[in-house]
């Protein structure tokens, strides 16, 4: 896996980006009115969000295969608070962010100390290990699942009206709100002190520490804003479905999907790359759903191809034009045509800043 | 050598003191009981062929790896043992062999994270203004990935970065190594105004005895992990021992 970066610069530049697609997202339930799309959005939102948190903690060279577990840890709690303490959502859900990020903090203390393979395979035991945990324990409703969990108390603005939850369009726009709230955290982050030690400890962890950046404590706090994050999106989720079961939760499929994503769109593309990847898988499914028993087939075919030929993901097809370029370039040096006269730099001794 | 500072310190101690480090690799003896010191303000050369355990000494002082025996202290706090990012804010900043930057980050991004521990806003400011003025290359490509730049202006960005962490002893891995003798003598002036003009100690780590023993004011001269020979660089060119393994017997020139 190529290294992902992105610098401060880049990240502020991106921004306008977001804004527009922010707004864009805004206007879908003007254009679409079927609520089984409207459904389809909000679970893009999710799953992008998810992505995103998984590309965060890659940053650091943690490879994360909790997501899921995490999304299901802050689902639970959710659930469990408002259905025993009967506790409004709106508690639910800054507590439930508070329960997953205090889970990933002892995990994360404990198993982040020995980054690389050894986390691969603590963070598969952790998603494993929730499914089976859950599911054998009959207060938390077993492998029979969580049902009828209530919906967000009405918001009442006074004047300005209220918001009652009561459709899939009230949902997609708090789950728009959310999915907003992430990327503006996790970009928060990109741009700071921090991103820069992530970046940085990414690309060379022990150069990182030798110039003072403290490994562990950085990737821990990667761990646990994205396990934290991956907790809000989980409330969300289980107040929207009403329902929730242990397997929704599950390594396989849920969290290989979650990478799915990051890949599809492309890992160097921090917001947009889980965005696009599952928003193409989404539309993709769709578009096959005719023929379930083929779709899998296809859509891992498809996600190949793309990882063969565009490793750097889907958004990185703009690149192309330009590469078939620099090839047609080197074919044109090596059968000995005239060189292009930009096609060879020559290696530069330009100390006394020369121009590119 | 201590030119200027005439306070007579009790006990004369040196900037960075280590004595008698032992340090192993596995089963291998890298460093048997190195001695060394280098004073505030001095430039002081580790020079020995491949292998002899210069970069070993200097991932040992800067923490990256842990010494069996002896100790280190630097400015009288003890340093082995700790961490490596704690001794960077204490001022001990190495520049790594083999210009290693990060090269899918800004050069200004590189630059910071040079600053990584430090708090004062209006220090690092100042820095980077500096840095910028040692190297205009710099400024001129900060937004550019370091993996963009020339092998010479990696070299300026590593040490760049150093000392954007604000250092008070420069740890110096082969500067010199896989450049031209243009730029190889252009990170001698650059080692030599970093000194001048900042006061900054460094310890310098060459293969390349003849750069080293020009730069400094001593050396030591490391041999399968022992020190064979220290002393005063004015002396150590005319030692014939020296001649013969390190300065090439003036076949050249």
């Amino acid at each position: 896996m190529n290294n992902p970066v992105i610098n401060a610069v880049a990240a502020r530049k991106r921004l306008i980006g977001f804004v527009i697609l922010i707004i864009f997202f805004a206007f879908i339930p003007a254009w679409v009115k079927s609520p089984y799309y409207i459904d389809l959005v909000i679970m893009v939102m999710i799953n992008a969000g998810l992505a995103m948190t998984f590309v965060m903690m890659l940053r650091t060279g943690l490879i994360s295969l909790a997501v899921a577990a995490f999304w299901g840890i802050g689902a639970y709690a959710s659930a469990m608070l408002a259905m025993h303490a009967h506790l409004s959502f709106w508690a639910c859900l800054p507590l439930s962010v508070v329960i997953t990020a205090l889970v990933a903090l002892i995990a994360g203390y404990v198993i982040i100390r020995s980054a690389g393979f050894t986390f691969v395979i603590m963070t598969t035991v952790i998603g494993m290990l929730f499914v089976v945990a859950v599911g054998n324990i009959g207060s938390m409703g077993g492998y029979n699942g969580v049902s009828s969990i209530p919906a967000p108390d009405t918001l009442n603005f006074g004047a300005l009206g209220k918001v009652v939850f009561d459709s899939k369009v009230d949902f997609f726009y708090l789950g728009l709100i959310i999915f907003v709230v992430i990327i503006l955290v996790i970009n928060a982050f990109y741009s700071s002190w921090a991103g820069r030690a992530w970046n940085a400890i990414g690309l060379n962890p022990r150069l990182a520490q030798s110039m003072g950046v403290n490994v562990f404590r950085y990737r821990l706090t990667s761990f646990v804003v994205g396990c934290a994050l991956a907790g809000l999106l989980g409330s969300f989720y289980a107040h929207y479905q009403t329902f929730i079961i242990p397997t929704a939760f599950n390594l396989f499929p849920k969290t290989i999907y979650i990478q799915v994503f990051a890949v599809l769109g492309g890992v160097g593309f921090a917001t947009l790359g889980p965005i696009v990847g599952a928003a193409a898988l989404s539309f993709f499914n769709e578009a096959f759903s005719g023929y379930p028993q083929w779709a899998i087939i296809i859509v891992g075919a498809l996600v190949l191809v793309v990882v063969v030929f565009l490793p750097k993901g889907l958004l990185s097809l703009w690149e192309v034009p330009g590469r078939i370029r620099g090839w047609r370039q080197a074919q044109a040096i090596k059968r000995g045509a005239e060189a292009i006269p930009d096609a060879v730099e020559p290696l530069g001794l330009d100390t006394e800043g020369g121009e590119r | 050598m201590s030119n200027a500072d005439g306070i007579t310190k009790t006990p004369v101690r040196a900037l960075l003191d280590i004595k008698d480090l032992t340090v192993y690799y596995g089963k291998a003896l890298a460093l048997s009981r190195v001695s060394l010191q280098v004073n505030e303000g001095e430039i002081v050369s580790i020079v020995g062929a491949n292998g002899a355990g210069k970069t070993t000494c200097i991932r040992t002082i800067s923490g990256s790896k842990q010494s069996a025996a002896g100790q280190i202290s630097f400015g009288g706090t003890r340093i082995d043992r700790m961490p490596a990012y704690d001794v960077v804010k204490l001022g001990v900043v190495q520049v790594p062999a083999g210009r290693q930057i990060f090269q899918l980050m800004s050069v200004l991004d590189n630059l910071m994270v040079g600053a990584h521990r430090r708090k004062d806003k209006a220090g690092i400011k100042r820095d980077l203004e500096s840095v910028y003025e040692h190297f205009p290359i710099l400024r001129e490509k900060k937004n550019q990935n370091g993996g963009e730049l020339s092998g010479g202006q990696q070299q300026m960005l590593a040490v760049g970065r150093a000392l954007m962490a604000d250092p008070k002893i420069l740890l110096m891995d082969e500067p010199s190594i896989g450049l031209s003798p243009i730029l190889v003598a252009e990170v001698g002036k650059i080692i030599r105004e970093i000194n001048r003009e900042r006061g900054i100690s460094i310890l310098l780590v060459e293969q390349n005895a003849r750069l080293a023993l020009r730069l400094s004011s001593r050396a030591y001269i490391l041999e399968n992990g022992r020190i064979a020979l220290c002393g005063d660089c004015k002396d150590l060119i005319d030692n014939d021992e020296v001649k013969r393994l390190y300065l090439g017997g003036g076949a050249k020139k």
